[in-house]
């Protein structure tokens, strides 16, 4: 039994390691373990922030009391994290299913697995220093630990809470109102009443946890291996139809076909290539609805409340609103393509057509922030100038670094996955698309040292417009560089293709 | 028609290919027989530019693969699923793949006439995604895509792999038929001998990337020498 765990362990450690993403990907290793660091730094800096702002501001309570009733709010975020970077067992147990193991014990090994996931003690960083702060002058030492220890545990209900709305959104999008519901209650339940019951049993329970009464951590056991055993039945269910989600199972309601295009000739082929990639793919569909809501947000916070009055930040999100468009998708320009490379590139002058049309649809698809930022215009919080501006230089600046990227990404991104921390961008292309985020802003900064707001706005619009004018040219010219590297950029797509 | 000369491609300390010269006629049917790891799949990339050479070089019609792309408008080709864009449906793929060499839609309706049997009923008007499909329709669909702009070279790597017989026996027909109608330069490879024997003019025996014996095939003269390469009496006997 044990050594089927070890082994298990070691199946999943090996797949992360040799994800071809990863493995030939030093940059993600330096970023993910400096990424790590840095949140730990920064929780531990939280929790302590916290525990003295609460002490200092909370009279009536103890400031662990009035973290605690809003536990619900630090679970939801720990559920919300989890989504990138926690895989449902399901998918993992296919391999096994045919060795000669008991379905049931892989099944509870999955589940089993979870419990030492990092993301579970992740949390110890805020905890730890915060409950030292707040816990030890009334409970003393053994009350920190017992507090810590009942957090853990409720982070572990988390845990399998999660594993099961995960689950069946797999099996059902619909399931997606499950946990949306259960947290928006909770958090409706804790701020809407004066005296909201749901506040005071999570305050309750914290005590319970923090004085050892035994009746806490029975009840928190109790629904820990409550939600295993439910995942359990779970899981058993959905493996089959994991396994039975044959080629044949997928037929699509209606396909759009984008004729529109067809007038275009060949680029408008390629244009409605395009099109069908970005919607048919959850991998771009989640990256541009993600995008779709942040600027809807921000759109709203700029047209309708002051929070972004300040000319810095209303320029930087009006310029996000732009350039995050293009930038979530140009910033993997060809590693999507690299999945049929080989078809392409045995077709004439076909990777030419591509970009050009790439380069259309993203022109065009630059209307949708415009049109989405509309309301700040009209509100008054920017000029249309600014917009016209902005939209222009992204078009034609930005997009012109952006599509430098063409000649220098040789990954292949799975297409029709969701973005997992194994599929992490190159250093490459984290520095461009950190770079056209910000500087933008700086050369807009520094046009505006030496001339009037208008003027500097006029020369950012002159700049966009002269590389939308010479963008044939210059896409010519990413052509010609990438047929010159396409035998190493080849050799890279096929190593990194997965399936 | 095809021209070979002194081609060479390592991988790393590894020799997957090295033929010094090898010349293809045009209206043969060239078929590429060997062991795993003889270099059949590395010939055909090599063929189609998809790999650079370490020494040598290719040419279809005088033109040299790696210098221009001219050879492009006139080969046809299908080695794996990278040659499938596979968030189309099957007709989606088939018109862009006729939009690239000016086809029309009707045009290719009309091209897509002669495999309405080889494609069973179960590949149009699916509303499936190419992603969804079985790996023989797959195949199929990879197979039919190659061949619409009618080229007078097509290269298909293990063409017979993931199809039901009765489409192995289909595709065998529709080959020889095209070849005939058209004359064009057809190579395959397979780990099938018999399909191989029975369709190609010519075949060639590859073992660690070197062409070890260039067969003419007229009336299956070649399915002796073969079948003693393979060893298929020797390993039924055992």
């Amino acid at each position: 039994m044990w050594s089927l765990f070890k082994e298990l362990r070691l199946h999943n450690k090996l797949a992360a390691q040799r994800n071809p993403m990863f493995e030939k990907n030093k940059f993600a290793k330096f970023f993910l373990f400096f990424g790590g660091l840095f949140w730990v730094g920064y929780l531990i800096f939280l929790g302590v922030i916290i525990a003295f702002a609460l002490k200092k501001s909370i009279i009536n309570l103890e400031a662990y009391q009035a973290l605690n009733t809003i536990l619900p709010l630090v679970l939801s975020l720990d559920f919300l994290m989890r989504f990138p970077l926690q895989k449902p067992p399901t998918q993992e147990i296919t391999p096994y299913l045919l060795l000669p193991i008991k379905k049931k014990q892989v099944i509870d090994f999955l589940l089993l697995r979870s419990l030492p996931h990092f993301i579970n003690f992740f949390w110890f960083c805020f905890f730890i220093p915060f409950a030292l702060i707040t816990v030890t002058y009334t409970y003393g030492l053994s009350g920190v630990i017992l507090y810590n220890l009942g957090i853990w545990l409720l982070i572990l209900v988390n845990n399998y809470w999660y594993i099961l709305c995960r689950l069946l959104i797999n099996e059902k999008t619909i399931w997606v109102l499950l946990p949306t519901l259960f947290y928006l209650a909770l958090g409706l339940l804790i701020f809407l009443p004066d005296q909201s019951p749901i506040g005071y049993f999570f305050r309750a329970l914290g005590d319970y946890l923090i004085e050892g009464r035994l009746v806490a951590y029975i009840g928190v056991l109790g629904c820990i291996v409550a939600l295993f055993f439910i995942n359990r039945v779970v899981v058993s269910k959905l493996i089959y139809s994991e396994t039975s989600k044959s080629q044949d199972s997928t037929k699509v309601l209606t396909i759009s076909s984008y004729s529109y295009l067809e007038r275009f000739g060949e680029i408008g082929e390629f244009m409605r290539l395009e099109l069908k990639l970005l919607l048919r793919n959850k991998r771009c569909r989640v990256s541009l609805r993600s995008i779709a809501f942040l600027v809807v947000i921000f759109s709203l916070l700029i047209s309708f409340t002051p929070a972004y009055d300040g000319k810095f930040t209303s320029n930087f999100f009006a310029f996000y609103a732009f350039i995050s468009f293009g930038t979530v998708i140009l910033t993997y320009i060809m590693s999507y393509e690299g999945n049929y490379m080989d078809g392409l590139m045995t077709r004439k002058e076909s990777i030419l057509n591509l970009l050009k049309a790439k380069y259309y649809t993203y022109s065009l698809g630059a209307l949708i922030p415009f049109i989405l930022m509309i309301p700040a215009v009209v509100m008054n919080k920017i000029s249309l100038l600014k917009l016209c501006s902005f939209a222009l230089f992204t078009v034609g600046f930005v997009y012109f670094f952006l599509f430098q990227l063409a000649v220098y990404n040789t990954k292949t991104i799975p297409l029709n996955v969701t973005t997992s921390s194994r599929q992490s961008s190159t250093g490459l292309q984290t520095l461009v698309s950190i770079s056209v985020l910000f500087a933008p802003l700086l050369l807009h900064r520094g046009i505006e040292l030496f001339f009037e707001e208008t003027t500097s706005l006029w020369i950012l619009l002159g700049i966009g417009l002269s590389f939308i004018l010479t963008s044939s040219l210059w896409i010519k010219n990413i052509y010609r560089r990438f047929m010159m590297r396409r035998y190493k950029n080849m050799d890279e797509f096929r190593n990194t293709r997965e399936g | 028609m095809i021209t070979i000369n002194n081609i060479t491609k390592k991988f790393g300390d590894k020799t997957a290919l090295n033929i010094e010269s090898y010349q293809l006629k045009e209206g043969e049917i060239l078929g590429l027989v060997g062991n795993n790891g003889a270099g059949k799949t590395t010939l055909f990339r090599l063929m189609l530019d998809l790999l650079e050479a370490d020494t040598g070089e290719v040419s279809i019609n005088n033109i040299l693969v790696n210098q221009s792309e001219q050879w492009k408008t006139f080969t046809g080709s299908y080695i794996d699923n990278s040659f499938l864009i596979d968030y189309l449906t099957p007709e989606e793929f088939f018109y862009f793949i006729g939009k690239m060499y000016g086809l029309s839609k009707e045009e290719v309706d009309d091209r897509l006439l002669p495999f309405v049997h080889f494609m069973n009923g179960e590949i149009m008007n699916q509303k499936k995604f190419i992603r969804n499909f079985s790996a023989g329709n797959k195949q199929k669909v990879g197979i039919i895509s190659a061949m619409l702009h009618h080229p007078s070279v097509l290269i298909l790597d293990e063409p017979f792999n993931f199809l039901d017989p009765s489409s192995q026996s289909l595709i065998k027909k529709i080959l020889r038929k095209y070849n005939e109608d058209s004359g064009a330069t057809i190579l395959i490879s397979s780990h099938n001998l018999n399909h191989t024997i029975d369709i190609s003019s010519r075949i060639a025996l590859l073992e660690k990337g070197v062409v070890i014996k260039d067969l003419e095939n007229l009336n299956k003269s070649a399915e002796k020498e073969l079948e003693e390469y393979f060893n298929v009496d020797d390993n039924i006997q055992e």
